[in-house]
C-alpha cells in the first residue's frame, strides 16, 4: 500500500476547521495543526489511485489553498513494466 | 507482521513533512531501517518549468519512493501533485521497448541495426536529390541539454540544415524573441527569489495556482506571512488562481495588448515614470507594424534593422497619446478606473512590483509586443533588476530554457544566444566543433509551423521527433495529421510510450527517459540542474542521445561527437560550455552540478551562482559603481518598443459567436503522453471538458455535464459542458484543456501565429456552441 507524507495548507483561520474534516477521512492520518494554517498528515490507500482520490477531495474542501507532497513510498506496489 | 515495518514508513513520510514545514521531528529508529536498502539520488522533476528538486529512491532497481528535495532552493521539500506521480510515470504498461518499423498498415519489430539503416538511407537519398533542407529534426523542451545540443551539433555543423526546432516554438518562442529585442540576451534577470521577497504581483493571463503550483506556494507563503503583499489576477477566466488573488480583473481575450498601452499611456500622462533610469538605461524604438497572423503558407514576416525606427522619448510620449484609457477599456473591457488604478500601482515608489505571465501572453498573435509591453512598465518606472521586483516570464517545460534556448535548438540559433544569419557567430560555432564555418547554413530553417506544412506541400522529405508529440499538439493539427497518414514524408518519432505522433510514424524508437539517463534541465530561473542514471531503461529503449550519434555513425559523421564511453556527459558538457564561457551566460564546469541543487548562470569566476542579472548586486559584469547595466544590449541600454493593438486573427462573429481556448489543468501536463498513463492522474480529471460561463449556459439550456458540440471553421468536437467547476470563463467565452488524446481540441485551433516569434496563439479563435 503506497503511503505519503502530505502538508494542506489553509487560509488564514480555517485549519481547524479543515483538520477536522481531515480527520474523519479514511484512510487520512493527521498528524499535527501548526500555526501559519499548515496541516501535516499521512495519506494511505490500497493504490496511488486511492491516494489520489484522497488528496484531490482534500483540494475541493473549503479552505484549503493547495495540497503538496512531500514524500511518497510505493515499494510494494505492483511492477507494471513489461 | 507488516505492522511495524509500515508504521515506520508512516513515520517517516510524516517526519519528511515536517521537515519540509521547518519542524524538526525525530523519526524512531525502525523508521530508519524500514528505508533501508534504499537508495536516494537527487534530479529535477521531469515535469514542469518550475523545475523542483526531488529525491527518488531506488531499491532492487525500481523506483520505490520519492521525495521533495529537502537541500532543493525551488521547492524546499514539497512537490506538486504531478510530482507525486512522477516515478509511475515511467512504469506503465504499454511502454516502447523495441525499435518498430511501418510495413503497410502494420508496426512490426525490428533490431537497433536495421531501423537506424533505414532511417539513415531515408536521409540521405532525400539529402541527395533534394538537399539538406529537405531534412529536420524535431525536439523538444523536454529533451535533455545533452540530447538538444547534439541534435544542434548533428543537424546545424552535420548534416548542414537549420531544420531543427523544439517544441518550445508553442510555448516560449514569443518570450525569447521579447527578451532579445529588449536586453539583448534571452532569459529573466529575476529569479525566483522575487517571489518571497517582493510585495506586489501582477498576473497577466497566468493561472499559477495550476500551471506553476510550486512557485504559485511560494508566492502565497510570502503573501501569509505579509499581509501587505497583493496580488492582482488580470485574466479571461476565473481560476483556482483567481481565489488567492486580492483582486481579479476581467480582460477580453487580445484585450493586453490594449490595456497596458493604455496603463503607459497614464504613466507618461501624469509623469510616473523614472526619468534617470531612462535617461541612463533606456533607448525607444518602433517596429514593424500591420503584421500578417501566418496564416499562408510561406508567409513571410521580418522585422530587420531597417524596418525598426530610433525614436526620442519625446516622440514616444506624442506616439502613446492615442492610448487612453477609455481607448483602453472599450477594446480590453477593463474600465478606464481600473486602467488609471493599474498606473498608479505600477509607478508606486513604495511598492516592489511583479509582473508574471506564461501561455496567456506567448501563444499569442501579438505575444512579441505583448511580453515588449510588460517590458516597458518595468523599463519606464525603473522596476527592474532589483530583488523582489522584476518581470518573470514562467516556462512550462523542465527545460524549455536549458535545452531549447540556452542549447538553441530553434530553426535560427546556435548555443548562448548566438544565430545562424550572424557570420561572426557561425565562426565561433564552427571553431568550437572543429568544422568548417561554411558547413553552418546561413539560412534561417523551418519554424514549427511551416516544417509541418512543408509535409503537406512534399518538400520536407523526412522528419525525426523526439520526445514530444506534434500529431497532436499543433494547431489546426487535421491537415498534418492528413498529410503524414498520406505517407508525404519519412517520419521518425522517439517517444517512451505510443502517441498520437507514432501512430502516424514509420520507424518509432524506444526512449530512456528521465532517470532512465543521465542528464541536465535547465529550469525558469536560469538554474541548471544534473542527475544521473539511477535504473535501467526497460527492453531495448535507449537514450536519444545514442540514437542520434547511431545515425550520426551512418551519415558519416561520427567524428563529431569524440567523446569517450565514461566521460561522455561531462566530455559534451565542457565542449558546450565553450560556448558560454566571458559572455555573460556562463556555466561551471559538470563536477559542480554533481554536488549541488542547481546552479543559476551566469556561473561567477568564484563558483557562485548569479540570482540577479544585469545589477552590480549581483551580476560580476557589471562593475562597482555601475549600477545596473544592461552590458548584452548595444550600448548597453534595453529598448522600449512602441507596440499598437491590433485585433487577432479571428474574432467571434455572428456564426462563430464564442471566443476559445485551450490550456492546462493542475493534475495533466501537456499532451497526457506521461500523465496520462497514469490512470490515477486521469480519474482525477477523466477527459476534457468545456467549461463555459453559467449565464451563457443557462441562457441555451445546457446544464452542468450535458454534452455539448463546440465547432469552429476548422474542426467540430463533443465534449461535456462543466459549469461553476474548476475553472469559469468570462461570458462569451469558453475553454478546454489539452491533454486528452481522445479528443483533438487543436482541431479546432486557427494555426495563426505571431509574425516575429512564429508561435501559434491557442488562445483565441471563434467557435460555436450547441447543446448536443
Ligand atoms: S511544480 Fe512542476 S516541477 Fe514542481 S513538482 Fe510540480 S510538476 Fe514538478
Amino acid at each position: 500500500m503506497p503511503v505519503s507524507g502530505i502538508v494542506v495548507r489553509c487560509l488564514d483561520g480555517c485549519a481547524d476547521a479543515v483538520a477536522g474534516r481531515i480527520a474523519a477521512f479514511e484512510g487520512i492520518e493527521l498528524h499535527g495543526v501548526l500555526p501559519d494554517g499548515l496541516i501535516v498528515a499521512v495519506v494511505e490507500a490500497e493504490t496511488v489511485d486511492g491516494e489520489v482520490a484522497l488528496v484531490t477531495e482534500l483540494q475541493d474542501i473549503e479552505g484549503v489553498i493547495s495540497v503538496q507532497m512531500a514524500y511518497h513510498n510505493f515499494e510494494d506496489l505492483e511492477a507494471e513494466r513489461p | 507482521m507488516g505492522l511495524t515495518r509500515r508504521d515506520f514508513i508512516k513515520a517517516s513520510a510524516a517526519a519528511a513533512a515536517f521537515a519540509a514545514v521547518g519542524v524538526p521531528v525525530v523519526r524512531p529508529k525502525g523508521a530508519q531501517a524500514a528505508e533501508e536498502g534504499i537508495t536516494w539520488g537527487k534530479a529535477p522533476c521531469r515535469y514542469c518549468g518550475v523545475g523542483c528538486c526531488v529525491l527518488v529512491g531506488v531499491k532492487g532497481g525500481r523506483i520505490v519512493a520519492t521525495k521533495g528535495d529537502p537541500a532543493g532552493p525551488v521547492n524546499k521539500g514539497l512537490n506538486c501533485i504531478k510530482g507525486y506521480f512522477l516515478s509511475k510515470a515511467l512504469y506503465g504498461k504499454d511502454r516502447l521497448t523495441t525499435p518498430l518499423i511501418r510495413k503497410g498498415n502494420k508496426m512490426v519489430e525490428a533490431s537497433w541495426d536495421e531501423a537506424l539503416d533505414l532511417i539513415a538511407s531515408k536521409y540521405k537519398e532525400a539529402i541527395a536529390s533534394h538537399g539538406p533542407d529537405s531534412v529536420a529534426m524535431y525536439g523538444s523542451g523536454q529533451w535533455t541539454i545533452h540530447e538538444g545540443y547534439t541534435a544542434s551539433k548533428l543537424m546545424k555543423g552535420g548534416i548542414g540544415t537549420n531544420n531543427l526546432e523544439p517544441n518550445a516554438r508553442l510555448c516560449m518562442a514569443s518570450a525569447v524573441v521579447a527578451f532579445m529585442n529588449t536586453f539583448g540576451s534571452d532569459e529573466p534577470m529575476g529569479c525566483y527569489d522575487d517571489l518571497d521577497l517582493g510585495d506586489t504581483y501582477i498576473l497577466w493571463g497566468a493561472n499559477m495556482a495550476e500551471a506553476h503550483p510550486v512557485l504559485f506556494s511560494r508566492l502565497i507563503d510570502n503573501k501569509l506571512k505579509h499581509p501587505g503583499v497583493k496580488l492582482i489576477d488580470i485574466a479571461t477566466r476565473r481560476t483556482r488562481t483567481t481565489k488567492m488573488a486580492d483582486e481579479y480583473i476581467a480582460m477580453r481575450p487580445q484585450g493586453d495588448l490594449a490595456a497596458i498601452n493604455a496603463i503607459i499611456h497614464v504613466i507618461l500622462r501624469d509623469r510616473l515614470y523614472d526619468e534617470a533610469f531612462i535617461k541612463q538605461h533606456v533607448n525607444f524604438k518602433r517596429g514593424k507594424e500591420n503584421a500578417p497572423y501566418g496564416l499562408k503558407d510561406k508567409e513571410v514576416f521580418n522585422e530587420t534593422p531597417a524596418d525598426i525606427k530610433n525614436l526620442t522619448f519625446d516622440e514616444y510620449k506624442v506616439m502613446m497619446k492615442q492610448f487612453t484609457p477609455q481607448w483602453g477599456e472599450k477594446i480590453s473591457g477593463i474600465p478606464a478606473k481600473k486602467i488609471e488604478e493599474l498606473a498608479r500601482i505600477y509607478s508606486d515608489k513604495s511598492r516592489k512590483i511583479n509582473s508574471l505571465w506564461t501561455m496567456g501572453v506567448n501563444q499569442h498573435s501579438r505575444g512579441v509586443w505583448v511580453n515588449n509591453l510588460i517590458y516597458n512598465l518595468h523599463l519606464l518606472t525603473g522596476k527592474i533588476c532589483k530583488p523582489g521586483e522584476n518581470p518573470l516570464s514562467l516556462t512550462g517545460q523542465p527545460s524549455a530554457c536549458g535545452t531549447a534556448r540556452e542549447v538553441g535548438t530553434f530553426s535560427h540559433r546556435l548555443p548562448a544566444d548566438m544565430v545562424v544569419m550572424n557570420e561572426a557567430h557561425r565562426k565561433k560555432a564552427a571553431g568550437i566543433w572543429g568544422i568548417d564555418p561554411n558547413k553552418i547554413s546561413s539560412k534561417v530553417g523551418l519554424h514549427t509551423m511551416e516544417m509541418f506544412r512543408a509535409i503537406d506541400r512534399s518538400e520536407l522529405k523526412c522528419i525525426w521527433i523526439q520526445c514530444t508529440n506534434p500529431f497532436q499538439s499543433l494547431p489546426n493539427v487535421s491537415r498534418l495529421r492528413k498529410a503524414a497518414e498520406a505517407r508525404k514524408a519519412f517520419i521518425v518519432v522517439s517517444d517512451i510510450y505510443p502517441t498520437k505522433s507514432t501512430e502516424v510514424a514509420d520507424v518509432i524508437l524506444p526512449s530512456a527517459s528521465w532517470v532512465e539517463k543521465e542528464g541536465v534541465f535547465g529550469n525558469t530561473e536560469r538554474r541548471t540542474q544534473q542527475w544521473f542514471k539511477m535504473i535501467e531503461p526497460p527492453g531495448q529503449a535507449r537514450e536519444d542521445t545514442w540514437q542520434m550519434i547511431e545515425f550520426a555513425k551512418r551519415m558519416g559523421l561520427g567524428h563529431l561527437f569524440p567523446y569517450s564511453e565514461k566521460g561522455f556527459y561531462k566530455e559534451m558538457w565542457e565542449e558546450y560550455r565553450k560556448f558560454t564561457i566571458g559572455v555573460g551566460k556562463d556555466l561551471a564546469p559538470y563536477e559542480a552540478y554533481a554536488k549541488v541543487r542547481g546552479l543559476r548562470w551566469p556561473v561567477k569566476p568564484d563558483g557562485k551562482e548569479t540570482r540577479w542579472r544585469y545589477t552590480e548586486a549581483d551580476d560580476a559584469n557589471v562593475k562597482k559603481g555601475e549600477g545596473i547595466k544592461f552590458y548584452k544590449a548595444p550600448d548597453n541600454k534595453a529598448n522600449v518598443w512602441f507596440r499598437p493593438y491590433e485585433p487577432p486573427a479571428e474574432s467571434p462573429d455572428k456564426e462563430y459567436p464564442f471566443w476559445f481556448s485551450t490550456g492546462r489543468v493542475l493534475e495533466h501536463w501537456h499532451t497526457g503522453t506521461m500523465t496520462g498513463r497514469v490512470p490515477e492522474l486521469r480519474r482525477a480529471v477523466s477527459g476534457a471538458t468545456i467549461e463555459m460561463h453559467p449565464e451563457d449556459a443557462k441562457r441555451m439550456g445546457i446544464k452542468n455535464r450535458d454534452k455539448v458540440r463546440v465547432t469552429s471553421r476548422r474542426g467540430t468536437i463533443v465534449l461535456p459542458a462543466e459549469i461553476n467547476g474548476r475553472g469559469t470563463p468570462e461570458k462569451g467565452n469558453v475553454f478546454t484543456t489539452f491533454f486528452d488524446e481522445t479528443k483533438l481540441v487543436n482541431e479546432l485551433c486557427i494555426d495563426a501565429f505571431d509574425p516575429l516569434s512564429k508561435e501559434p496563439d491557442f488562445k483565441k479563435c471563434a467557435v460555436k456552441v450547441k447543446k448536443a
